[in-house]
């Protein structure tokens, strides 16, 4: 995307500099043509049903999807802090930090307690809103084991600089320690 | 009559009264046009010096140059300012000062409109800027998402200054472009057809039908959230059954058009002075117009790419994710025209010509990331980070301050009749491209690398400490730049070089006017036959000076100027224009009163307020008119039309008509409003409903029906040379019936702050009270015109207004009605 | 006026026709209604009829613009508002093609 951005705009500050460079055309029909349809309405109409295309697909592709293994946990806002429930786990809940196992598509169930507030795991996934009274569901997939940093991206008032939370996904085995209530250094 | 007496008189009938108090008395567009342009640069400053300290604090990590609560206020206000109080006035300033001047005609449509559009905007920004001094100001955030800024997270009044000052100052936008859309319809040179307007008058035309359709959504947001937080109706509470994605869509529905209004003036600019600094005509001059056109309208269906993260459908977001793309094309197509136009002529570097480059570099990068933001998947990541706020500052300054500078050094010899003397106009260019440059594109990075907007610090791990000192340095240079401007126009002003006439040898009909261009613009209207008519016949302002063109024989006191067709701009009527007078500043003080009494909770004032403003109108519109015929008037060239008074659809007519498009605006968005709240938000059903009662619809009926037949027998009367007095008293009682009935449904519903669904009815209900009472002042107001006999047969325009507010208010009550008792009675 | 109203109309048509399909949407997934249409959920059923009807509208109205009877006289205004009956109909294709070809709800 950013190659072709560059691409075009290196082509429409050479067509400005020719401009000076070269003899007046002066106005003839024939350039509305070529300027108007070909370069205003052609040229554009091309690049941009490749990106929607690009766009949509890619798209499909990061919504949930059914599959055999989705682990639901849920994920509650409040300033200034993430409280993340699992309902695998009834009566768990964790403070600030959210236990996923690796290599599993998660549906986290994003809500909030107070004002909007935002999801987002830059790594993991993008970001989607906790708005009051909705629940939204996004999916993230961690492939490897690890420490993933997590902010919250929608401005919640004085506090939301420092707004921010960790994914921690777990090898199998952590992850069979962690169900069975022990593991997890987020504190209960 | 020599052109120097013709000068004198014409001099004496239109100028504003002398010195510094003339100011508050004048209505002359040059100068309400200056006020509007010095203000909002004024208020540019003062959001640089923000922006100068927002950069100041994210130069380095865990800065202590200002704590959050300061902090959020800057950047809110920065926001604030630039966008409400710096672009939108300038560009109503530009216009103003400009649009009869290109349009070959004296003044805009209602100059005493303009004078009372800059008042609400120079006290409603006062208000904003008291908050700010006094370190009260918003600090939401300039789009303001409840429930953060609702009662229960905002407490303080901060967030009252937004709401109330905003929507008092647009006022003056939505007045503007009511007074743009008629006068460039209808107040042009004699022939000049809507083929040979000047290209910035048709952009000007497209942007204000979008202020008319853009700004009632923000308008509704602003007066549901204040009256949530003023009175507790819960509009936005989840728990109460509103909801806070309402604000969301109506504030976009106004903000991603507001992008548009804020570029095409801009670009309006670009396609007048570019092809003369090629010197040749604008390429494709009718394609150009439809992609101004579309862009506008395609504008209207992105609001949602603003909440692609909140949740919504994929299909709903590739719905607004494929029309987000598609705005690119009309985008492409003029800046393609442009390109071919330099092409075509011979291009010269000359100040403006610069920043036009500095546009097409800076705009187009814009446009390329904008497309990218469009893509859904890549918005998810880019959401609410730095990128974004480097996307809108390419979007905004490439797009409207490069524009704008152009427009500037283009323009300034117009206004002061001097050449640039000094040469810091380049040197302040390079600093103004580089330092913007810089400043962005390294803001792009910081997003990329996952700096949130709106955070106030950040600590050394996260690794954005270079690039944010980088960010800031090129900040300053900006602003080194920004401020070379300004000493330049200082200058400007200091030193005498006297530019000659017609410096740019530009096609325009603003360069026929004498320069300084007099209080009264053309001593004769010229007779256009061509898009240029300044290249067609380079003698045309002696010939005018001398009287040649139309009403170049000034009789009597009276400030004289033409109304045409707006097809073919064959000349119409004769227009009389009112004088100086105080009654504008009047006005907006007394709606100010009115603003001000709701920010500081004195309540008891508004309504006494809200009296005042009825009086104040009733007085605005009474001096106006004259008690005898005066059939046809000679108005030079051999011409003679009728006068304003005496025609079927004066110019208060054609302002009812697009006031109405706004009004009618709004009451759609508050229909939306319900039908989101009903089906979208989380807290419905409601726990009761409204008992529809056959009593309030019978009552309505009749005065549904009075309210429109009425007005008609009233003009059918007079027509007929009988009294209309019967059919406009029973236009005001089908106007009290009205609003009896909707008080009585009012009493019936459920109480308006236990749940969301009361509030709306409550609303509903009291949008139509309002237009009943209005309507009922205007007919009492007619009723009283008659009597005193401003009336005849023949002077029949006043009358002519009437029909359409009383069908306007008629249709809104039935669409009232049926939005409350409708889906009670289906389910 | 009436000019003025040629050039508008089309993409004017879309505006409304984009929103109406919009919202329809939304409340076809806050309330999805029972049954299908040969195979076909109902949902994605009535967007497709709103989709060919907003497209029908945009279809009947550039016919309209190009006719003697209902087009403009003036070149220019001809030119714009066939330009404009062209951007309603690209523009109705381009951006509601989605209800044939995503999922309805996620």
């Amino acid at each position: 995307m950013l190659a072709a951005a560059g691409a075009i705009f290196l082509m429409v500050a050479a067509l400005l500099v020719l401009a000076w460079r070269r003899q007046p055309t002066g106005a003839r029909r024939g350039s509305e043509r070529v300027w108007i349809f070909g370069l205003g309405l052609a040229f554009p109409a091309v690049v941009l049903t490749a990106l929607l295309g690009f766009g949509l697909v890619i798209g499909e592709r990061l919504m949930p999807r059914a599959a055999p293994d989705i682990m639901r946990v849920g994920a509650e806002a409040r300033r200034f802090a993430w409280t993340f429930s699992y309902p695998d786990l009834p009566g768990r809940s964790t403070d600030g930090v959210l236990h996923i196992p690796a290599g599993r598509p998660v549906d986290v169930a994003i809500t909030t307690a107070d004002v909007i507030h935002s999801f987002w795991v830059p790594r993991l996934a993008g970001k989607l809103d906790a708005v009051p009274g909705h629940v939204n569901v996004l999916r993230i997939e961690a492939e490897q084991p690890g420490t993933y940093q997590g902010v919250s991206a929608e401005f919640s008032g004085a506090g939301y600089d420092g707004f921010a939370f960790t994914v921690v996904a777990h090898a199998p085995d952590e992850w069979a320690a962690f169900m069975q209530g022990g593991g997890g250094e987020g504190g209960e | 009559m020599n052109a120097l007496a013709r000068h004198r008189r014409l001099q004496a009938i239109w100028s504003s009264r002398g010195g510094f108090r003339g100011l508050f008395s004048t209505v002359n567009h040059s100068d309400v046009g200056l006020m509007f342009l010095v203000t909002a640069f004024f208020y540019f400053f003062v959001a640089g010096v923000l922006a100068m300290l927002i950069r100041a604090q994210l130069a380095t990590p865990h800065s202590a140059f200002a704590g959050p609560e300061i902090y959020n206020q800057i950047f809110t206000m920065h926001g604030t300012l630039m966008m409400f109080l710096f672009a939108i006035p300038a560009i109503e300033g530009m216009a103003i000062y400009l649009l009869p001047k290109m349009l070959g005609t004296r003044d805009l449509a209602y100059p005493r409109l303009g004078a009372y559009g800059y008042w609400c905007y120079f006290f409603g920004g006062a208000m904003l800027l008291v908050s700010l001094l006094l370190g009260i100001a918003p600090d939401g955030g300039w789009f303001m998402y409840p429930p953060l800024t609702g009662k229960v997270y905002s407490p303080g009044i901060n967030t009252d200054f937004w709401l109330l000052g905003i929507t008092f100052v647009e006022i003056s936008a939505i007045s503007a472009a009511v007074e743009f859309t008629v006068s460039i319809l209808r107040y042009r040179a004699p022939g000049m057809s809507l083929s040979k307007m000047p290209i910035f008058a048709w952009y000007m035309l497209v942007t204000s039908l979008m202020i008319l359709t853009g700004f009632p959504p923000l308008i509704l947001g602003s007066i549901l959230l204040e009256l949530e937080r003023t009175f507790g109706l819960p509009f936005f509470q989840v728990e109460l059954g509103g909801d806070s994605l309402l604000w969301q869509h109506l504030f976009w529905l106004f903000g991603h058009p507001e992008v548009y209004i804020i570029f095409l003036p801009a670009a309006g600019m670009v396609s007048t002075i570019l092809p003369v600094m090629a010197s040749t005509t604008l390429l494709g001059y009718r394609y150009v117009v439809a992609a101004a056109v579309a862009l506008a309208i395609l504008s209207f269906g992105l609001w949602v790419h603003h909440m692609f993260t909140t949740g919504i459908p994929h299909m709903g977001l590739a719905f607004f994710s494929a029309a987000s793309t598609l705005v690119a094309v009309p985008t492409a197509v003029q800046v393609f025209a442009w390109i071919g136009t330099l092409w075509q002529g011979r291009p010269q570097l000359r100040l403006p010509m610069l920043h036009i480059l500095g546009f097409f570099a800076t705009f187009v990068i814009g446009g390329l990331t904008g497309v990218m933001v469009a893509v859904v998947p890549f918005d998810w990541q880019v959401h609410d980070t730095a990128f974004v706020t480097a996307h809108l500052h390419y979007v905004l300054f490439g797009g409207f301050v490069f524009p704008l500078l152009a427009a500037l050094y283009y323009w300034l010899p117009l206004v002061t009749g001097r050449a640039r003397f000094f040469r810091l106009g380049e040197v302040a260019f390079a600093l103004i491209f580089i330092g913007f440059h810089v400043t962005f594109l390294a803001m792009h990075f910081a997003g990329l690398m996952g700096q949130r907007r709106r955070i106030s610090t950040y600590s050394p791990e996260d690794g954005w400490t270079a690039i944010n000192l980088i960010s800031s340095i090129g900040g300053f240079i900006l602003a080194f730049g920004l401020v070379m401007v300004l000493i330049e126009v200082a200058l400007h002003f200091l030193v005498r070089h006297r530019a000659p006439r017609n410096l740019w040898r530009a096609g325009t009909l603003e360069w026929a006017s004498a320069m300084l261009p007099p209080a009264y613009n053309f001593a004769s209207l010229p007779q256009v036959g061509d898009r240029e008519p300044l290249r067609a016949d380079p003698e045309l302002p002696a010939r005018l000076a001398r009287g040649e063109g139309y009403l170049g024989a000034p009789d009597g006191m009276i400030r004289e100027s033409l109304a045409v067709d707006i097809a073919t701009g064959a000349p119409e009527h004769h227009v009389v224009y009112p004088g100086n007078t105080h009654l504008p500043i009047v006005l907006a003080a007394v709606t100010g009163l009115f603003f001000l009494a709701l920010l500081l909770k004195i309540l008891w004032v508004a309504p006494l307020a809200m009296i005042g403003v009825a009086v104040l109108g009733w007085r605005w519109v009474w001096v106006l008119g004259r008690r005898e015929d005066l059939g046809a008037v000679p108005v030079g060239r051999g011409l003679s039309l009728p006068t304003i008074a005496e025609v079927d659809r004066p110019p208060g007519w054609w302002g009812s008509v697009f006031l109405l498009v706004a009004d009618a605006t709004l009451f759609g968005s508050l229909l939306f409003g319900y039908a989101f709240l009903w089906t979208i938000a989380p807290g419905w059903p409601p726990p009761a409903w409204i008992e529809p009662s056959v009593m309030v619809m019978a009552l309505a009926g009749i005065g549904v029906a009075l309210s429109i037949i009425g007005p008609f027998f009233a003009t059918r009367a007079n027509a007929g040379g009988n009294s209309p007095i019967a059919g406009l008293a029973l236009s005001l009682a089908g106007s009290v019936a009205i609003a009896a009935a909707l008080v009585a449904m009012l009493a019936m519903a459920p109480s308006a702050t236990g749940h969301a669904y009361g509030a709306t009815l409550l609303v509903l209900g009291g949008y139509g009270i309002l237009h009943a009472i209005i309507l009922a002042l205007m007919a009492a107001f007619l009723i009283a015109r008659v009597r005193a006999g401003y009336t005849s047969p023949r002077r029949r325009a006043e009358l002519a207004i009437l029909p359409i507010w009383g069908a306007y208010c008629g249709g809104a009550s039935v669409v009232i009605l049926l939005a409350a008792y409708l889906p009670v009675a289906l389910t | 006026m009436i000019d003025l109203l040629r050039i508008l109309v089309a993409p004017v048509a879309w505006l409304a026709a984009f929103s109406a399909v919009y919202g329809l949407q939304a409340v076809l997934c806050a309330a999805p209604p029972d049954g299908t249409v040969v195979g076909l959920p109902m949902s994605r059923v009535l967007l497709a009829l709103a989709f060919a009807a907003a497209l029908l509208l945009q279809v009947a109205l550039l016919v309209l613009l190009l006719s003697r009877r209902f087009g403009a006289t003036s070149g220019f205004v001809r030119t714009v508002s066939i330009g404009g009956g062209l951007v309603g109909v690209v523009a109705t294709v381009w951006t509601l093609f989605p209800v044939l070809a995503l999922p309805l709800c996620q």
